[in-house]
């Protein structure tokens, strides 16, 4: 119980921050954030506790994104039932790519991942009856929220509704990577990872256990994915299936530290601080920057922040 | 049937490229055991190299090659001596991600030097085409692949013939045990990232009058070039130009009878389908 005051009390925190911080700038930031961490959790799931490097998680974010869109666009249903649809359609397709590449092992599943994700990209962008191709989506304005007849909020060219949306989505997404960590399938997938032959002769039915993963990593990503794309206001193939955005939730993940629960925590918190500092410095380099940091995490702390932090504790703790 | 006949010669003839640029992709892989998510970027790296030889020295693309060829051996080789070497021995996770951080960095210092803008390298003979019993072939597409054809015979001469190349394909088949018959290994895998990252820079080269140039080109053929390497069987330097060639004719085929849109799409399900269904390739070994 005791592990769980420290996430209360910056959840408070964070519910109670927008009562001094009012400027939009500073909001953005906290929403870039919120989706930087929701998507790196959510990879984390399959990524981290499986060791299933997908390169390709772009295709359950673009698919939340354009399920929720289109139901807006086309039958008018609004995007807090919408999603919902998303995230049950991006589940289903994940379900059946997964239990067709995750025959797959190492890179052979990582080519796999990203020729899948490139595939629902050019399906997306041909596809122009359903998806207005390469045009993309602009959506109508959102209607009001309301529960009841009580008006929740009315007006969504504000930042304060996303940022407690988000704020929500990131706490859901920490919160599943715990529950799923401490659960047996947890357990099941972390065996996967470390050896999945000898996973296997223990009886644990790899392709099952693989497959719960990916449906509740597709299933975070779809939803922080459609969340993203209507904070944007705006889809098209290339912005939200393209490789940087699997690149980028690995990103997450592996800066933090991969296969814990605060490691892409951590890691959101770093990238989306750099990200924002070298944008005001210089326009276009903050993609190159994401491919230093990247070289540098692999070579330098492949454990990530969280691990060298918590390699140093454990040698504090070792030494006299 | 003269469509068809068509289709078919233009995609052996572009897909002797894609072959270029798998076999230096798989020469890679068989020394190291690393995939190189990177090698698109350097492909593009080749085309901006030529292209700005053409530019500023008037050095015709396909001439270029000469120049391009040695210049990206040194930037593979530099690229394996400083980053890749350090993760010979760790994750392969991790050594495809490095790779995919060397892609990116790659890309955007192309962007910030060179901006996005959409290039064209646009020679005198850049849209005419050779007429051959009713069909009709682009005439850069005709010399590229029979520089590619050159590079490709040389290449296996190198591999088959020469010291070097004999102790590249020791290293391949067994690393350590090349090392015990007094391979130098790490100077072979310095040598083998610059030997396939020359074969990119080559492909560049010669697809540099046909192509859009820009600095995101080299994940299509990044792509494409597994696809490729795949297909043909992770290490096999014939299964990888057999491959290529079968790609090129998949795609241009499907691009006049599906549409130019479908033609990737028609290109990353062979590769899933072969992914499945013989993941070891057509020539492959199965060790993997």
């Amino acid at each position: 119980m005791k592990s769980f005051a420290p996430w209360a009390v910056a959840a408070v925190a964070f519910a109670l921050l927008p009562l001094w911080l009012q400027s939009p700038y500073a909001l953005h930031i906290f929403i870039s954030l919120f989706i930087a961490v929701a998507l790196g959790e959510s990879w984390n799931v399959l990524g981290g506790f499986a060791g299933q490097y997908s390169v390709g998680h772009s295709a359950w974010y673009g698919l939340g994104a354009y399920g929720a869109f289109i139901l807006l666009q086309r039958n008018g249903i609004p995007p807090w039932f919408g999603v919902w649809v998303a995230v049950l359609g991006s589940v289903i397709i994940a379900l059946i790519v997964g239990s067709i590449t995750f025959r797959l092992r190492g890179p052979y599943f990582v080519l796999a991942s990203i020729a899948v994700a490139e595939i629902i990209r050019l399906a997306a962008l041909n596809w122009k009856d359903l998806t207005n191709g390469a045009e993309g989506i602009q959506p109508a304005d959102l209607p009001p929220l309301k529960i009841g007849s009580q008006v929740l909020v009315a007006d969504w060219n504000g930042k304060l509704p996303y940022y407690y949306m988000g704020l929500v989505m990131a706490l859901f997404c920490i919160a599943v990577n715990y529950a799923v960590k401490r659960s047996k399938l947890g357990y099941y997938l972390q065996a996967i990872r470390e050896d999945q032959d000898a996973a296997h002769s223990l009886g644990i039915p790899l392709t099952l256990y693989k497959n719960a993963g990916l449906a509740i990593s597709a299933a975070c990503t779809a939803l922080a994915g459609s969340f993203a794309a209507f904070y944007i206001g705006f889809i098209e193939p290339q912005q939200v299936f393209g490789i940087d955005v699997s690149v980028d939730m690995v990103l997450v993940a592996l800066i933090g530290g991969v296969g814990t629960v605060t490691g892409p925590l951590v890691g959101g918190i770093v990238l989306v601080l750099l990200n924002e500092g070298l944008r005001a410095a210089f326009e276009q380099g903050h993609l190159l920057v994401r491919g230093v940091l990247m070289i540098i995490a692999i070579l330098l702390m492949p454990d990530g922040v969280v691990g060298v932090l918590a390699q140093r504790f454990r040698r504090k703790a070792v030494a006299p | 049937m003269a469509l068809l006949m068509q289709a078919i010669l233009s995609g052996v003839l572009i897909g002797g490229v894609y072959a270029l640029s798998g076999v230096g992709l798989t020469i890679i892989f068989g020394v190291m055991r690393v995939i190189n998510f990177a090698q698109g970027e350097l492909v593009m790296a080749g085309m901006y190299c030529t292209f700005f030889l053409f530019q500023i020295a008037g050095v015709d693309p396909f001439v270029s090659v000469i120049i391009t060829m040695p210049v990206l051996f040194l930037l593979g080789a530099l690229l394996q001596w400083t980053l890749i070497n350090r993760v010979l021995d760790a994750l392969p996770q991790n050594q495809i991600l490095l790779t995919i951080g060397i892609g990116l960095v790659i890309s955007n210092l192309a962007m910030l030097a060179f901006t996005s803008d959409y290039r064209i390298l646009s020679t005198s003979y850049s849209s005419s085409s050779v007429g051959l019993s009713g069909i009709r072939l682009s005439t850069p597409l005709l010399y590229c692949f029979l520089i590619t054809a050159v590079i490709t015979a040389a290449l296996y001469w190198f591999l088959a013939r020469t010291d070097i190349g004999h102790a590249i394909r020791a290293t391949a088949q067994d690393r350590e045990a090349a090392q015990l018959m007094g391979v130098n290994v790490r100077s072979m895998s310095i040598f083998a990232f610059g030997l396939g990252s020359a074969l990119a820079g080559a492909a560049g080269a010669l697809v540099s009058p046909t192509y859009y140039i820009y600095p995101q080109v080299g994940g299509a053929f990044t792509l494409k070039a597994f696809v490729v390497v795949v297909l043909g069987g992770m290490g096999s330097i014939v299964g990888a130009t057999l491959g290529g060639v079968l790609i090129g004719i998949s795609e241009s085929v499907s691009a006049v009878y599906l549409g130019s849109g479908i033609k990737d799409l028609c290109v990353y399900v062979i590769f899933l389908l072969v992914l499945l269904l013989k993941p070891s390739g057509l020539l492959g070994k199965s060790r993997v």
